[in-house]
């Protein structure tokens, strides 16, 4: 609605003056949505440029993640070819041993001779896939455990009942420090990465209950809740509508954030060796497997140790700047960004004391 | 429900009697699981080993029993206050695990102290140039902290700033005993209580570099929380009220706002206790220090399943106390808070 | 000097001081949020002499806000940016002076009473403490061990105000009702020196028995108590000038009626001058000798407050008078303004009403009028002036 056009409510002509002349409406060119989305994408990140660095390096990860994985030939043309640099395959030795970094070899290469920059692209698709399926899986199971944990926590009821169960488990599993539990699992179930990664997700899960039980308990008596419970709403769409689409945000943040986490806790676990030998290339074990040459060839440590840490960063920088971005107070400058000629009106806030004061 | 300070006790009180429900939680837990999943340990414990020999190990450990049978036999043997054995050695695990407890608390709660120490200013700095260069300065500085994996911090620690700034990186001191008793098992507090100045030093120069691998990656939280709820705290009216009585801005900022920002990043600094925790499993191994991590480590990899459950134990017990003391804290901060 | 008089036989007494104690010059103020900019104030000017209550009434949004926290520079800078004119106080433009130098004035200059008083005491720290601060700044700026504002040589001279003295102000006393479940915290630690001051402070904004609820958090007073706090605090410091920003909006009726008769008592004891800031146009006409009215960040009238209440020179003022309801008459639905105020980040050209003007020609969308004065040939303070270029075809009120 143009901002000029009153409402009914508002429209009542004053009685003893003619009636207000039409306001001129403001013409604006019709613009698409999702264009208008963008410019306030664009505006709100130039506020925000380490935001807008980690966005910026998550697209590159996932894109370099799905190339590198999918197709390899593009990915040993665009090294080998178009940069001049390295020929893509991870496997196989070059002249060079203990290189270090250069134009031909990035990051340098290692005592066999293979580039180590072919190395930890090639760990990429992995690391990144496990990051996002083990924080994808605390996501669903956890925020599933704490919308129900918090929504239906009566007490003395069934829902209460199951409430009271799932924070109890939760409790004991938060108890656990997260990467000794993690350790235990992975260990005890048999060194692999199929068991590492389900051990991590064993002992995500229990944050997302806890996290999302908080925020579900902080919606849920709001007054627009309330609201939609007067006029009939039923609960399960009270719960998905009104409770889960607004604590949806904390969650992304949180989610966001994770993946990182998830991603240097694993590979943590990689490091220790509960993922057993594997052929895979995986940036925690290349750590591993090379650290004895950090105080000689440092390349060959740093780089894989580089690549954990900027791709856990990129996500970190994007996810603490989506939280200051979605706070509330800068979330109306989003809003405002975005389509700039609607403020919201404000209702003429002329008190209603006692008349008699005024004009005597 | 009140403030005083019996509703404080019966609050504590409170949280102290669910803990043994916890605990039993974490050794079932613990136990089933290790016991499930590895239904011979043996084979691993004695390698090469003829049937005969295992089959004597299978008898002595009771293994061939119904699991529940082995459970219920374990927490009786808790209750008599017996460990259990560790399985390779032979010794009961719990005075080993004993000795190792005060190294682990003296490390946690050093890197503790820096994440206070320099973690916190650095948030409120960050809050007070919101949007300029020293915020986002600072933001990188503990998203890196953040980012960098515990192993990769703690080795370019020990292995390149270590010897750089002849600072030690291996072990609690620099002999593998020190020439001196050590009633608490806290390197420095024995030094001191040994009264001998070079042993304080020894003591404290082994202490630093682990305790600064373990802050610096954790630090970015307590940063990160001084620094959001910093920025939720400066608008309030009370600070301007405080900024309207002619106060200066560093009195204002670290005694007004920054005493009530203070109230979540303790509740943060509590749950970080897991986190810290976690952390000195790598931290010990790198850094060859003589605590728990280390030990829980090796009876993790080792199938140790009495060791394993007790270093689980123990680390549920330190995350649990530090929540309680976090939520206590809290209490104590926040004027509102009512114990309950 | 002689009062001017209407036709109507009020007569206005002008202020006794001839330069103004506060002179806001062509103030305009903006935020910056993400890519957009907001106009919050624009083009403000006017005058606040000594000993004077000075009213600003708007809706919500309008600016006055903005403009009660412009004076002490308290805007959160950036975002808020003071774009052009002058603040000038005790004959110094507070606009221009460094922002570390900015505490000096605070306090025993300028100070500020806040809208809700459970968000302007720290829940941190007990009533005395928070007190004690206040006094001490004061006592210290008053021994020199504290910078405090030099005033620029047009300064008005405050010495000769009267002491504060609580001997009557004990007529209405007013005993505070403590919660229930508060324990004794045993006696604050207070400095000997200080106690009585601290009591004397808290007796003066009518607090019988101030013992009780000096170890006492602000989440444990009643909303009345803690904004009778919040003014013995301000108080204490003997502010030259006091901004008052809603001091009553947040608090019940009957709570807001004894507030407001304590300010009105206690403006006729301390003498200090008084920018009110309000939305309410009852309490205004109650507390102010004269009144601005703000619309979408200009101020579009100003004069003596019966004047502007009788004669409105604006038709902003005079739809907000109408939208009062008026006691024991029920006339049918209230009259209110049609259209919206306009946008802030983009204000039309012109005079920022026309377009919900009932009474706008042509002139009135080429550009903004400025104050004019109605009634030309007043001495300053008690001028009527209108941002209006047809204030004689605005109604007076019947």
């Amino acid at each position: 609605m143009p901002a000029a056009i009153p409402t009914e409510e508002e429209a009542s002509p004053l009685p003893d003056l003619p009636p207000p002349t039409p306001a001129p409406v403001v013409v604006r060119s019709p613009r698409a949505p999702w264009s208008s989305a963008v410019i306030g994408f664009l505006r709100v990140m130039r506020a925000n440029p380490l935001t807008l660095a980690g966005f910026v390096l998550v697209v590159i990860i996932c894109v370099s993640a799905i190339v590198v994985a999918a197709v390899p030939p593009l990915t040993q043309l665009l090294l080998g070819h178009a940069l001049a640099a390295t020929p893509y395959d991870p496997n196989m030795p070059t002249a060079a041993l203990h290189q270090g970094p250069s134009f031909a070899h990035w990051f340098g290469t290692d005592e066999l001779g293979r580039d180590m920059f072919s190395l930890v692209l090639a760990a990429l698709p992995l690391d990144l896939a496990i990051g996002l399926s083990v924080t994808g899986f605390a996501l669903i199971v956890g925020s599933g455990l704490g919308l129900v944990a918090g929504f239906w926590d009566k007490p003395r009821t069934l829902g209460g009942a199951v409430s009271t169960v799932i924070m109890r488990v939760t409790d004991v599993f938060l108890a656990f420090p997260s990467l000794v539990l993690a350790l235990a699992v992975a260990a005890t179930l048999g060194r692999s990465i199929f068991t590492t990664v389900l051990a991590v997700m064993v002992t995500w899960w229990p944050y997302y209950v806890r996290l999302t039980r908080g925020e579900v308990l902080a919606v849920k008596n709001l007054p627009y809740v309330t609201a939609a419970r007067a006029s009939g709403v039923s609960e399960v769409r009270i719960l998905f509508r009104h409770v889960l689409r607004n604590i949806l945000e904390p969650l992304t943040i949180y989610y966001t954030l994770d993946v990182g986490t998830v991603l240097v806790t694993f590979s943590t676990l990689s490091f220790v060796g509960v993922t057993g030998s594997i052929t895979t290339p995986e940036w925690g074990q290349q750590v591993e497997f090379y650290q004895g040459l950090l105080p000689f060839y440092p390349w060959t440590v740093l780089a894989p140790g580089l690549a954990i840490f900027v791709t856990c960063l990129a996500f970190s920088l994007l996810g603490d700047g989506l939280r200051d971005i979605l706070d509330p107070r800068s979330r109306r400058a989003l809003i405002q960004a975005a389509q700039p000629s609607t403020l919201p009106a404000e209702v003429p806030a002329v008190a209603a004391r006692g008349g008699g004061g005024a004009g005597a | 429900m009140g403030r005083s300070r019996t509703d404080l006790l019966v609050f504590i009180a409170k949280r102290l009697a669910v803990l043994p429900f916890v605990l039993l939680g974490i050794i079932a837990i613990t136990f089933f699981f290790t016991h499930i999943a590895v239904r011979n340990p043996c084979a691993s414990w004695i390698p090469h080993a003829h049937p005969g020999a295992l089959q004597n190990c299978i008898n002595y450990f009771g293994l061939n029993q119904p699991l529940t049978t082995q459970f219920v036999k374990y927490l009786s043997s808790l209750a008599a206050g017996n460990w259990g054995i560790d399985p390779l050695g032979g010794q009961p695990v719990a005075p080993v695990i004993l000795a190792a407890v005060p190294a682990t608390i003296e490390l946690v709660l050093a890197s503790l102290f820096l994440m206070v120490v320099i973690g916190i200013p650095l948030g409120v700095i960050a809050a007070n140039s919101n949007g300029r260069w020293a915020d986002h300065l600072v933001r990188v500085l503990y998203l890196s902290g953040w980012a960098t994996p515990t192993y990769l911090g703690a080795l370019v620690l020990a292995v390149i700033v270590g010897p750089a700034v002849g600072l030690p990186s291996g072990g609690a001191y620099t002999t593998s005993t020190p020439p001196f008793p050590q009633p608490t098992h806290f390197s420095v507090i024995d030094a001191l209580l040994a009264g001998s100045p070079s042993g304080v030093a020894d003591a404290f120069s082994h202490l630093i570099l682990p305790a600064t691998a373990l802050a610096f990656l954790n630090m970015g939280i307590a940063t990160r929380m001084t620094r959001s709820s910093m920025l939720e705290v400066l608008p309030l009216d009370y600070v301007k009220t405080a900024r309207m009585k002619g106060l200066s801005d560093i009195f204002v900022v670290y005694k007004h706002a920054l005493r009530n920002s203070l109230i979540s990043t303790t509740t943060v600094l509590g749950i970080t206790a897991g986190s810290l925790l976690s952390g000195t499993v790598v931290i010990e191994e790198i850094f060859r220090w003589p605590g728990m991590g280390d030990y829980a480590f090796n009876a993790i990899t080792s199938y140790n399943f009495a060791g394993t459950i007790a270093t689980v134990v123990i680390f549920a017990l330190g995350v649990v106390i530090a929540n309680l003391v976090a939520d206590v804290l809290y209490g104590v901060l926040d004027p509102r808070v009512e114990w309950r | 000097m002689i009062g001017a008089r209407r036709d109507d036989g009020v007569t206005l007494e002008p202020p006794s001081a001839n330069e103004p104690l506060l002179k806001v010059e062509d103030l305009s103020i903006e935020y910056r949020v993400g890519a957009g900019t907001f106009q919050a104030v624009r083009d403000v000017s006017f005058e606040l002499y000594p000993g004077r209550v000075l009213g600003i009434v708007g809706e919500t949004g309008c600016g006055k806000s903005t403009l009660a926290h412009a004076i002490p520079r308290l805007l959160p800078e950036p975002p808020a940016k003071i774009r052009s004119g002058k603040i000038i106080y005790q004959g110094v433009d507070l606009a221009q002076v460094p922002k570390w130098k900015i505490p000096r004035v605070r306090g025993t200059g300028v100070g500020m009473v806040f809208q809700e008083p459970i968000n302007s005491l720290n829940p941190s720290f007990r009533i005395y403490s928070q007190v004690v601060e206040s006094i001490r700044v004061r006592r210290m700026r008053d021994a020199g061990k504290m910078p405090s504002f030099q005033p620029g040589p047009q300064a008005f001279d405050y010495s000769r105000r009267p002491q504060l003295s609580t001997a009557e102000a004990m007529a209405h006393p007013l005993t505070p009702v403590l919660p229930s479940g508060i324990r004794d915290r045993g006696p604050p630690p207070i400095p000997k020196q200080l106690r009585e001051e601290v009591l004397e402070a808290l007796r003066l904004v009518r607090i019988n028995d101030p013992e009780t609820i000096l170890g006492l958090y602000p989440h444990e007073l009643s909303g009345g108590m803690r904004q009778r706090v919040m003014i013995a605090m301000a108080l204490s410091q003997r502010p030259t000038l006091l901004i008052a920003d809603e001091p009553t909006s947040a608090l019940d009726v009957t709570i807001q009626a004894q507030v407001l008769s304590l300010m009105k008592e206690l403006m006729e004891e301390v003498k200090t001058s008084i920018l009110f800031i309000s939305h309410d146009l009852g309490v205004i006409a109650e507390m102010a000798d004269e009144v601005g009215v703000m619309y979408a960040g200009h101020l579009v009238e100003l004069g003596p407050v019966d004047e502007v209440f009788g004669h409105p020179g604006h038709p902003y003022t005079r739809a907000l008078l109408d939208s009062v309801p008026t006691r024991y008459k029920d006339d049918g639905p209230l009259p209110s303004l049609g259209g919206n105020v306009p946008n802030l980040s983009r204000l039309p050209p012109g005079c920022p009403f026309h377009t919900r003007c009932p009474i706008a020609e042509a002139p009135c969308s080429v550009s903004p009028g400025p104050l004019l004065e109605i009634l030309p040939g007043r001495p300053p303070g008690i001028q009527h002036r209108a941002a209006c270029l047809y204030p004689e075809r605005v109604e007076a009120r019947p």
